[in-house]
């Protein structure tokens, strides 16, 4: 049986600020978010459309609980379609909170778990028809001055061939002075590194996004692109856009 | 005669109206807490819808760079420190400094008591050099953390910091040691270029030669 691969690195979490990469501030206890990361992916082997519905919900101070509900369309040179892409539940709990006037330090834990739902067309993040589970640890520092937010991480996938190591970096500059209601424009540059050991691939992206965010709502916009690509050269990302707002209630 | 029904009945009407809002007004507690961890304004945000889940919570204000909250509750429902404490703590951050003034002018804090007997109290006035609301509450609170100060508070526009201490526990050179540890220059002792650098950008006031 032939497996149609496609590969492409972008990461689109959207568990932000910041856009692509994830941070570990959370929004108090008993509070919703309501999200949308439209991701467009050009790569050699076509061009693939992810429209996401993100639910995340804060049970507690400490611990969140989000589900992805994504549509996809894409046109590959091997096969084209559109329907439900993988969805996603995902779990993370703060462990580590350092707080002062103006920043804070913290940590979480994070899971991700993707489930078979979408079509067995091998778009890693997207659409690949198998389960997957993501472990990992994010820290990050927030001042008014900057944000500064890491990532590491392993994505198991039992069945498949995209088990991976995760790498993420973000930095975000505000470019207004901070103030309360929120009237914010901010940059991010975001740089996304994964290796799958099993493919022997590795890549490192780079984003650059622009957020304009009010008191509870914000538009995210980015491009993201390689700086290294070593894979096959028929699974090579060209670009990704996203496309984004965020409301939390 | 239409004319004059007319402007006497706007004037009952504010009369009515301003007469209401003081007595609303004076029917409230205001709560005052400095909040440690918000890092930006989606935090403040945050800490809002918190507390907006105490039904009848108005007039809030947040000071994102010094992290001062402020509220007004309905007398007749009064809230306790521990309670807004728990709140603060519950929204994710870190509760420092608070403050109730009560309806019927009494004040309730949760400063520490530090047993400093009255006799052994040494009050000062220290040069501390800054710019803002934000330097204000990074002075307040390194200085007011030094075992053996009593109360601290640094006023913007003469930049002195009003300290009470007692001198068998701390000194002057050593509160004015803290502020050049986070930034401030003093009189006796200057902070260190690294530590002037890591101020906030709103922080940065005219160095002495």
């Amino acid at each position: 049986m032939v497996v149609f691969v496609v590969f492409a690195f972008a990461k689109a979490y959207a568990q932000g600020p910041p856009i692509t990469a994830d941070k570990p501030i959370m929004l108090g206890g008993n509070s919703f978010t309501t999200k949308t990361l439209t991701e467009i992916r050009n790569t050699e082997r076509g061009t693939i459309a992810y429209i996401p519905v993100m639910l995340h919900y804060l049970p507690t101070k400490n611990s969140l609980v989000a589900l992805h509900l994504p549509y996809t369309t894409y046109d590959l040179s091997d096969v084209s379609g559109s329907g439900l892409a993988d969805v996603k539940i995902m779990g993370k709990y703060q462990f580590f909170r350092k707080d002062g006037t103006g920043k804070t330090f913290r940590m979480v834990a994070k899971t991700l778990q993707t489930l078979p739902t979408g079509d067995k067309i091998d778009v890693m993040d997207i659409s690949t028809g198998l389960y997957s589970g993501y472990y990992g640890v994010v820290a990050g520092l927030e001042t008014l001055k900057y944000g500064i937010s890491g990532e590491i991480g392993y994505n198991s996938m039992p069945n498949g061939t995209l088990d991976e190591f995760r790498a993420k970096l973000g930095f975000g500059l505000p470019l207004l002075k901070p103030q309360y209601p929120n009237k914010q424009l901010n940059l991010y540059f975001e740089y996304n590194s994964v290796w799958l050991h099993e493919r022997d691939w590795y890549q490192l992206l780079y984003s650059q996004g622009v957020q304009y965010a009010l008191k509870n709502i914000t538009f995210d916009l980015a491009v993201q692109l390689p700086l290294v690509q070593e894979i096959d050269a028929n699974r090579a990302l060209n670009y990704s856009i996203f496309l984004g707002t965020r409301y939390t209630f | 005669m239409k004319q004059i029904t007319i402007i006497l009945s706007i004037i009952v009407g504010l009369l009515t109206f301003t007469t209401t809002y003081a007595q609303t007004k004076k029917d409230r507690d205001q709560y005052e807490i400095q909040v440690d961890g918000l890092g930006c304004p989606f935090c403040a945000y945050g800490l809002e819808k918190k507390f907006k889940e105490f039904k009848g919570i108005k007039d809030i204000a947040i000071d994102i760079e010094t992290g001062d909250f402020s509220f007004t509750y309905p007398a007749k429902q009064p809230l306790t420190m521990e309670t807004v404490l728990a709140q603060v703590v519950k929204s994710g951050y870190t509760p420092n400094d608070s403050k109730i003034t009560r309806y019927d002018g009494s004040i309730e804090t949760n400063e520490k008591s530090e047993e400093i007997a009255l006799q052994d109290v040494t009050s000062a006035r220290l040069y501390v050099n800054g710019m803002c609301g934000m330097c204000k509450a990074r002075i307040e609170k390194v200085t007011t953390a030094i075992t053996g100060v009593a109360s601290a508070v640094w006023d913007v526009d003469t930049k002195m910091l009003s300290v009470k201490y007692d001198p068998n526990k701390t000194s002057e050179s050593a509160i004015e040691k803290a502020a050049a540890q986070v930034g401030h220059d003093t009189k006796g002792t200057r902070a260190t270029d690294e530590a002037y650098d890591n101020l906030h950008a709103c922080c940065k006031y005219k160095r002495a030669q």
